[in-house]
């Protein structure tokens, strides 16, 4: 009997877990309570029973009514209160979240590490040197003697009458190829200056260059190299073309251009090292040879994300760094 | 170079103007920059590169293409005369400045004659503005085969010329109407009186010819292209001849241009008698050098094969004269050629005739890295400054004049001998001054909550001899928290914010109070250590350049030398202990100025057992219950055995006796 009215509760507690609204409750009182609710039956069943138990089973149905009330009760009161709050405050969960941090990375950062990452795909290590140089690592040793009309390329800030700041990162060639030997692959990204400035011009700017030594390296290795480069940093197949040209430190020389809307545009440059150079940091030249390529971050940089105007790289407007917040 | 089409043609009349034409141009290394059409020509503007000054005219062009076209090349017209070796209108040639010298000497020439149309109109598509009918040939004859010349109006001539270097002090009035103070390393002509002309940059005022000029001696020389260089640098002063005098021009090609320029002034003006003559010291140039090179060594550096005869018929229409004997061929440099001095260069010509396109790109053998890469602090470290909010910024090394004298004696600055301007004429001793620069351009733009970081070189002067460079990480944080959502939330960032983002990135940092550092305020400053190394400093900028920069809102800064940091390469796994972690309170009354590391100091020196975390977590004044600078320090410790479970008893007795420890060491009383 006792066994019988346990399982009642249990069912209506189970009905009662899985109940979420008032009006699911009205009906399931109903169905304990009402009319013909299970429990009413249960009631009218006691003038069936023995006349000595009906007092008992009387007591029993009474205390299991309390208990439903009370559930039902409890049940009530919680799923007003539920309703309560949620009218009093709309959780509004498109309100802004907290401590959100959007920092981002500089543009020619983000441009030097898609570089150097796809280099060092191929072998290339990481190197830097000193902003500050001799004329020797940034100019005689790269066979640019100082009557050389090449150093007008070069618009040399001097900061003593032989010290300067480096034109290009092509003098860490030199020191890396004076204290290590051959085979080497080593890439050296860095600020470099030049007396220049205009709209396409800045007296500061970025370069990275590449240089690779060892026995047996070609012209068309480079050209190998250089065009998996191009298009894995463009992330696409593109019209690309090789010319020669005239850089003292490399011969054969060669700058790469690229066409983008119909027009060459010069991205690269690139040579077979010059003798004269390896010479200068006392690598033997019949035995080994190599290849050095260079090119301009910015320039590149510019092409990649569309930016026309080269100073807003040295700006800093938290406007314009912001936009390169989810690139890493 | 502007190179019009039309002459090219009457040089190299098979040659044809297409497409095909451009690309050979660019293909030879002749960059074609633009193409432009004129009324009746079309003019293509060349890149020429400094090593190629044989293709500073349009014979030496017509020359290089012939390299691939093979078409015949057509000489212009010559007037033949044969050098007079008496009656020397010539002194004394320093030979070391011109080995070569030539010079024509006209008598009772025409010069009030008109030039012809042809020629002002191709000097003016070239860009020269035409003068009278001697100037205009001179230039013309420099355009079409290249070699300068000037011209001297003979009655203005005291005695003879001569050639030598420039005396101290000594002044030259130029025809461009400036004058010069010279010196001795400046190389000029002469007469018995006065200078008469930078050689090889400009002639003199005096001596320029004039349309009533009767007699004339015109200068054909060979310049050494290094004076010729320095004089040009040393004024800035470039013009058509220094440019090609300091690139080189062929020293063999005199009579050539002397013919020439006679036969067109034959052609358009009357002239008299004419007098060539020369003072030459071969030995002092370089011509007829031979290169001998190994036919493999063509294919062991282009990496692709080129047939011989292709080589050897490349190397003939390129005027080498090549010979061979089994594998080695011998070539003989032509005097215009400056830019070939060994096999190098002969592979890039070939490569260059045959064209870069035909070598197919190959795979660069796979290696390992060799190990020389340096750890580059900022790949590693940036990543977690963004995630922290902060943007990185990238400024020049360069800052205006008289920035940093507030902070740093002048003797440490390095300065720009050659500034491109006063604003730009200082190297950077610190990155402060790029971040509160940046800060502020930010902030005019209504840009004020702040967290930038960014890493560059500082630059700093010992002495004479010695300028160091410090790989410099700093950043900068201002406003409220960054980012924050709803007003309640937002709170104005602080020195811990700071100190908060730097002990993340780098965990273990220890900050020591300080007031050494100039740009920092005084009473909020940090010096910092990581392993007791010295490795930066941070704080709240001082009220100086609060001051000189106009910024109301409190800016917090740090600098970090990123060189002198340990960075975290790998890990060695501690055994995790499976206990429960025990957490007590000790809150305790000590002298307000002993500060909190001091007292974690002495507690972790201790090494008490089973303390596994510990950390101040309320700092309280209370005059009245305290006393005067007294301050109740809470300490929360973390507790944990690897064992077995602590006991009350066991943490209790270890919080005895920590705070037995501190009794000792800070005189610390238990706060009731």
């Amino acid at each position: 009997m006792q066994k019988k009215y346990s399982s009642l509760i249990s069912t209506l507690k189970d009905n009662l877990t899985e109940c979420d609204s008032l009006n699911e409750l009205s009906l399931i009182k109903s169905q304990y309570l009402g009319k013909q609710g299970k429990l009413t039956l249960e009631f009218s069943r006691i003038k069936d029973s023995k006349l000595s138990e009906r007092k008992e089973l009387g007591r029993i149905l009474n205390n299991i009514k309390i208990k439903i009330n009370g559930l039902i009760n409890k049940k009530s009161e919680s799923l007003e209160n539920t309703n309560k709050k949620r009218q009093l405050n709309f959780f509004d969960v498109t309100l802004p979240g907290r401590n959100i941090s959007s920092g981002s990375r500089h543009p020619i950062s983000i441009t030097i590490n898609t570089i150097t990452k796809i280099l060092n795909n191929y072998g290339f290590a990481s190197v830097s040197g000193p902003e500050i140089e001799d004329e020797f690592y940034n100019f005689e040793a790269l066979n640019i003697p100082a009557s050389h009309p090449a150093r007008d390329m070069h618009d040399t800030f001097y900061v003593t009458d032989n010290k300067l700041l480096r034109t290009h990162t092509s003098s860490v060639q030199i020191h890396t190829m004076l204290t290590n030997k051959p085979p080497l692959r080593i890439m050296t990204p860095g600020k470099v200056y030049r007396c220049d400035s205009d709209p396409t011009h800045s007296p500061m700017f970025h370069q990275i260059e590449g240089l690779c030594v060892d026995k047996d390296i070609n012209f068309c290795q480079l050209k190998g190299l250089l065009i998996n480069f191009i298009e894995q940093f463009f992330g696409k197949k593109m019209e690309i073309r090789f010319r020669p040209s005239y850089f003292p430190f490399t011969e054969p020389s060669a700058e790469i251009d690229i066409k983008f809307n119909n027009q060459w545009l010069e991205v690269l440059g690139c040579g077979i090292v010059h003798p004269n150079v390896l010479k200068n940091v006392k690598i033997n030249h019949k035995q080994y040879s190599g290849f050095a390529f260079g090119l301009g971050i910015e320039r590149l940089a510019m092409l990649k994300y569309g930016i026309t105007d080269l100073r807003i790289f040295y700006d800093n407007d938290i406007s314009f760094l912001s936009q390169f917040g989810v690139l890493k | 170079m502007k190179l019009s089409t039309n002459w090219l043609k009457e040089i190299t009349p098979g040659i044809k103007i297409d497409n095909k034409l451009i690309e050979s141009l660019t293909s030879l290394g002749l960059e074609v920059s633009s193409v432009s059409k004129t009324k009746k020509d079309t003019i293509i503007d060349l890149d020429i590169t400094p090593n190629r000054s044989d293709c500073l005219s349009i014979y030496g062009v017509a020359r290089d293409l012939f390299s691939i076209y093979g078409k015949t090349i057509k000489l212009p017209k010559q007037k033949k005369i044969s050098v007079k070796k008496s009656q020397l209108p010539l002194a004394k040639i320093n030979n070391i400045i011109s080995p070569i010298y030539s010079c024509l000497a006209i008598e009772n020439i025409d010069n009030k004659v008109k030039t012809p149309q042809y020629i002002k109109t191709r000097l003016s598509d070239y860009g020269i503005t035409a003068n009278n009918i001697i100037v205009d040939i001179l230039n013309y004859v420099m355009i079409e085969i290249g070699q300068p010349m000037h011209a001297f109006d003979s009655d203005k001539i005291n005695g003879k010329l001569s050639i030598r270097f420039g005396k101290k002090n000594e002044t030259f009035h130029a025809l461009d109407g400036q004058k010069y103070l010279l010196n001795n390393n400046i190389p000029v002509v002469t007469d018995s009186d006065t200078v008469q002309a930078i050689a090889g940059v400009i002639g003199g005022k005096d001596s320029s010819v004039q349309t009533n000029t009767k007699n004339i001696i015109i200068e054909c020389a060979y310049f050494n292209p290094e004076f010729v260089r320095l004089a040009s640098k040393k004024f800035r002063l470039q013009t058509d001849a220094s440019y090609r005098f300091e690139r080189g021009v062929d020293p063999l090609m005199h009579s050539f241009a002397i013919t020439r320029v006679l036969s067109l002034l034959n052609e358009h003006t009357t002239l008299h008698k004419t007098n060539y003559f020369q003072k030459a010291n071969k030995s002092k140039i370089k011509i007829n050098n031979k290169i001998k090179i190994n036919i493999e060594k063509f294919e062991k550096i282009l990496g692709q094969q080129i047939p011989k005869t292709k080589i050897i018929q490349i190397l003939e229409r390129l005027n080498f004269h090549p010979v061979t004997f089994k594998n080695m061929i011998t070539i003989i440099v032509p005097s215009y050629r400056f830019d070939i001095e060994n096999e190098y260069d002969l592979i890039e010509e070939l490569a260059r005739v045959v064209g870069y396109n035909y070598f197919k790109p190959t795979p660069l053998p796979v290696t390992t890295s060799a190990n020389i890469g340096n750890n580059n602090f900022l790949e590693k470290y940036s990543p977690y400054f963004i995630a922290r909010g902060y943007h990185e910024t990238i400024s020049f090394s360069f800052l205006p004049k008289n920035l940093q004298n507030n902070f740093i004696q002048s003797s440490n600055i390095i300065t720009i001998k050659n500034p491109i301007s006063e604003d730009k004429s200082e190297l950077r001793t610190s990155l402060i001054y790029s971040l509160i620069k940046t800060y502020k351009y930010n902030f005019s733009r209504q840009i004020h909550d702040i967290k930038i970081f960014e890493n560059g070189n500082t630059y700093t002067n010992y002495n004479a001899n010695s300028m160091k460079e410090v790989n410099t990480i700093s950043g900068l944080i201002s406003g409220k928290n960054y980012n924050s959502n709803l007003k309640v939330d937002t709170k104005d960032l602080s020195f811990f914010d700071l100190k908060g983002d730097l002990l993340s990135i780098f965990p273990g940092l220890k900050f020591e109070s300080s007031s050494k550092i100039k740009t920092l305020n005084n009473s909020c400053q940090a010096l910092i250590f990581q392993n007791k190394k010295y490795i930066g400093y941070c704080g709240e900028i001082s009220n100086e350049l609060y001051h000189e920069n106009s910024i109301k809102n409190n800016v917090y800064i740090f600098e970090l030398f990123a060189d002198d940091i340990t960075m975290k390469s790998s890990v060695i796994y501690k055994k995790i202990s499976p206990f429960p972690r025990v957490k007590r309170d000790l809150t305790i009354l000590v002298d307000d100025n002993i500060a909190g590391r001091d007292i974690i100091d002495a507690i972790e020196r201790e090494s008490f057992k089973y303390m596994i975390n510990i950390k101040i977590n309320d700092i309280f004044y209370n005059r009245k219950e305290f006393g005067e600078d007294i301050k109740s320090v809470s300490i929360e410790f973390c507790f944990q055995d690897t064992n077995g479970t602590l006991t009350d008893n066991i943490v209790n007795k270890q919080i005895n006796l920590i705070f037995n420890h501190l009794a000792k060491c800070f005189k610390a009383k238990l706060r009731k």
